[in-house]
């Protein structure tokens, strides 16, 4: 079975909206912005990529957000996004919609509010919103509860692995009739707690820019953001980026697995130099892109790829790595602008846990 | 400031009734269902915000319930509280 | 669509009510429960609420409680199938849990520190970075398949299970090791007083004078495997997934749909999956919290589409463990299959006028040999595994 995306919501520090992430790539620019420290006994600013949420009340009035915390805001955001863009947002309750969301690291700043809450008045004083919103699967609650989706509902947490792993619940799901439409949606955001353990973990001493295919330097910026795809089933499907062709996750995957050397290979590759070598090793001799430096480091990065490269199969064109693709292992960058020679795509991602997850895109 | 101006104002800014202003809340409306708008998770919450602004205990719901009519109802019951205190 | 069934080969778990499956099983038909205050912390609430904490199991200093609870059970499951690292090594063998404690990015002395303007260091959130939960079993076993936690809040450990026998029927793994791990702490603890859904008392559910939920903790785990590595190693079942649904209410953040719309269609998904007949379900293990909430609408839903069928939460035994809930539920579910028995509903002892159905009140034998266990959870969800008798019992 195949599976079709047909909607693609975005928002980062390339902006808001596929529009803008598509104007990002051409110019291989993004806004850098910073994020502050000063609560944290660290009086500093980190840089970091941002995504803005304003726009989010486009679709859904104030009222209607003001106990939701900014996690599960950017996964609303995100959500109305994709619909909007795959024009079923008029369509009113989607009964037979799943809600899948993948997060590294969830709803971080509204469960540091809520240890807040207690550590300054008192265990008796802990606040119940604030705990409710800090549950995990909040966000695929709101985004529920708003698009009136009565299907399943699932949220997968594993650090950098989460998107692939996730993706492949959204693909049975449809694969095995649950659902007609699954709304996917990788989500992360940068709270206070996420920049102290980045500064603690890599200091302050920042690169001005990623670069993350020089794989023996450490050039990672903090991003956040969110990447939402709506997938059909190939039947189902009307015009849309592209097919989902298959999606293959493991543990410790070895040199010479990924089986069509000819495909067009997005490296998740982040600028954390402890990953940067195992990249290097299993893109050897690939063609290779990598866009972490559009929107930085973050565990739901792999979803940005993966509607990265369904632009890039819609439009039949490639987009150049940002930073000029600078690389230092055996491989060939792609250029920019090019036609997409080749019939498909494919999103690797590591994580620290010895887990890939292989995200196969072909034209449609 | 008495009771009710302060309630009001601690409402609008705990519970995120951004839209609102104290001139706007009756002071007789509901608060839950139609009129203020809350629900059960705002309940509970009103517990945790009256122990913290005023050090008053509401042990359970059903003490709540009374307190929780309208803004008159619940300044009423934080006045009697903090004089029997 | 029909789903063909999927063996379960194995199977373990932990909590309050014993240290693996047979002890567990053992205090539940004695009708033995002790929930107290918490032991392995404090809190300054002015109310000491019973918990069912696992007591004397140690943990490794570099790993989560929570991942601790589910390696234990992960271990036993293992051993129980039969299943040695030799032939595991051989196989693709997928890891499946549900948490929610187990991926929570928090530490409050971590916490304190930072906004007490130290610098803390790192260490307890690098152990939370290397103990998620269902990456520590696949790392401490060398696991090659897929490896998914699910965060579903409460039914998270249904999910699990659910989800990884999609993984065998669609053969991205031939065994998977499912389920679910939990701990107690002083997070989960404050966090649902705040919420005002815990009882003060040995948790009730279903009676009329429940007033809320005792949390626990646990890990529970069970082996799936594919019929094909089944027959080549002449492994009989011990108990087969029939079917697995899952429905979102849409309804409200914390609060379950009042006419139980999201579990009504996640029980009719799971009947249809296998064409499972309402009739032959023999026994169903509920979800019962205690809350006032849940059981209304558990009992509603159960008394329209499954009427007569006995029903039990065996909550009063385990507390309420959160992500581990469904996992060891289905665990208990399909041990109570295998004896041909279920448990009294614990805590159960005044009718509740306003619902419709009662739990069975002793030990009580049955002769079917399918049975249902269902989990609301916050955020609306609803899910419902279905289990077969296997071949051993």
């Amino acid at each position: 079975m195949q599976i079709a995306i047909q909607g693609i919501g975005v928002v980062g520090g390339f902006g808001t909206g596929v529009t803008e992430m598509r104007q990002a790539l051409l110019t291989g620019t993004s806004n850098r912005a910073t994020l502050d420290l000063s609560n944290c006994g660290t009086p500093l600013n980190i840089p970091a990529f941002r995504a803005n949420i304003s726009r989010l009340t486009d679709y859904v009035p104030l009222k209607a957000l003001r106990r939701v915390d900014n996690f599960s805001k950017l996964a609303l955001l995100g959500a109305y996004l994709a619909l909007e863009d795959a024009g079923v947002l008029a369509e009113g309750k989607q009964e037979r919609l799943g809600v899948v969301i993948a997060s590294g690291y969830g709803a971080t700043g509204i469960t540091f509010a809520f240890l807040d809450s207690f550590i300054n008045d008192g265990d008796i004083c802990a606040s119940p919103t604030y705990f409710a919103n800090s549950v995990h699967n909040s966000a695929a609650a709101y985004i529920s509860i708003m698009l009136g989706a009565t299907g399943p509902s699932s949220t997968v947490s594993q650090f950098h692995h989460s998107v692939p792993s996730a993706l492949q619940t959204a693909w049975l799901w449809l694969a095995e009739g649950r659902v007609d439409r699954v709304l996917f949606g990788a989500v992360e955001e940068l709270s206070e707690l996420i920049g102290y353990a980045w500064y603690r973990q890599r200091g302050t001493a920042h690169k001005p820019e990623m670069t993350p295919l020089l794989t023996g330097v450490e050039s990672a910026i903090p991003g956040e953001g969110a990447a939402f795809l709506l997938l059909t089933r190939k039947e189902e499907a009307q015009d849309g980026y592209c097919l989902l062709d298959r999606v293959t996750t493991g543990r410790l995957l070895k040199p010479g697995f990924l089986s069509s050397p000819q495909d067009l290979l997005v490296l998740g590759a982040d600028g954390r130099i402890e990953k940067g070598g195992d990249y290097a090793q299993l893109a050897e001799k690939s063609t290779v892109a990598c866009f972490t430096a559009l929107y930085g480091s973050m565990p739901c990065g792999p979803a940005l790829d993966i509607a990265i490269a369904a632009l890039m199969l819609k439009e039949g064109k490639t987009f150049a790595s940002p930073g000029g693709g600078i690389c230092d292992f055996p491989a060939s960058v792609a250029a920019g602008g090019n036609i997409l020679e080749s019939h498909r795509v494919s999103c690797l991602s590591l994580s620290d846990e010895d887990c890939f997850g292989l995200v196969s895109l072909a034209k449609g | 400031m008495d009771t009710k101006e302060k309630l009001k104002k601690i409402l609008i800014d705990d519970l995120n009734l951004e839209e609102l202003t104290p001139e706007d809340i009756d002071d007789n409306a509901p608060l839950f269902g139609e009129g203020l708008g809350l629900d059960s998770l705002d309940a509970v919450e009103l517990v945790v915000i009256i122990q913290k602004h005023f050090g008053i205990e509401i042990k359970n719901m059903e003490e709540g319930r009374v307190a929780f009519q309208s803004i008159e109802a619940l300044a009423a019951y934080i006045d009697t509280r903090m004089e029997s205190a | 669509m029909t789903f063909a069934p999927v063996a379960i080969t194995g199977m373990g778990c932990i909590c309050a009510a014993g240290n693996n499956l047979n002890d567990s099983m053992a205090s539940l038909f004695r009708g033995m429960r002790a929930p107290a205050p918490p032991v392995s912390f404090t809190s300054n609430h002015p109310i000491d609420y019973p918990v069912f904490e696992v007591l004397n199991f140690s943990v490794p200093s570099d790993l989560l409680r929570t991942s601790a609870l589910g390696l234990h059970a992960a271990r036993e499951a293992l051993a129980d199938a039969g299943l040695e690292q030799e032939m595991l090594s051989r196989l693709t063998v997928g890891v499946c849990v549900g948490t929610t404690v187990g991926c929570a990015i928090s530490n409050e002395t971590f916490c304190r520190e930072l906004r007490s303007g130290r610098t803390p260091k790192l260490a307890p959130l690098e152990r939370v970075h290397r103990s998620n939960p269902a990456a520590v079993i696949a790392r401490e076993f060398g696991f090659s398949g897929p490896c998914q936690t699910i965060v579903n809040a409460c039914s998270s450990g249904t999910d699990a299970v659910g989800l990884a026998a999609s993984w065998i029927r669609s053969g991205v793994c031939d065994i998977a090791l499912a389920g679910g791990a939990d701990e107690l702490g002083r997070i989960t603890y404050i966090g649902f007083i705040s919420l005002q859904i815990t009882d003060e008392s040995p948790c009730r559910p279903f009676d009329r004078n429940r007033k809320g939920l005792n949390l626990g903790e646990a890990g529970a785990m069970m082996v799936l495997e594919s019929e094909q590595v089944r027959t080549m190693r002449r492994k009989k079942a011990r108990s087969l997934v029939l079917g697995y649904g899952s429905a979102c209410d849409a309804y409200h953040l914390t609060a379950p749909s009042p006419d139980g719309a999201g579990l009504k269609h996640a029980l009719t998904e799971a009947l249809a999956c296998n064409g499972t007949d309402p009739a032959a379900i023999a026994f169903v293990n509920a979800h019962g919290t205690g809350t006032p909430d849940n059981d209304r609408v558990e009992t509603r839903v159960l008394a329209e589409l499954l009427p007569g069928v006995p029903f039990l939460s065996t909550k009063g035994y385990t507390g309420h463990t959160l992500g581990a809930a469904g996992a060891i539920e289905a665990v208990f579910t399909a041990a109570c299959l295998e004896r041909g028995e279920i448990p009294a509903n614990a805590g159960f002892s005044s009718p509740d006028p306003e619902l419709e159905r009662n739990p069975v009140t002793e030990n009580t034998p049955f002769s079917g040999t399918v049975a249902l266990s269902e989990s609301l959870a916050f955020g609306g969800n609803n899910s419902v595994i279905i289990l077969g008798k296997g071949e051993t019992a």
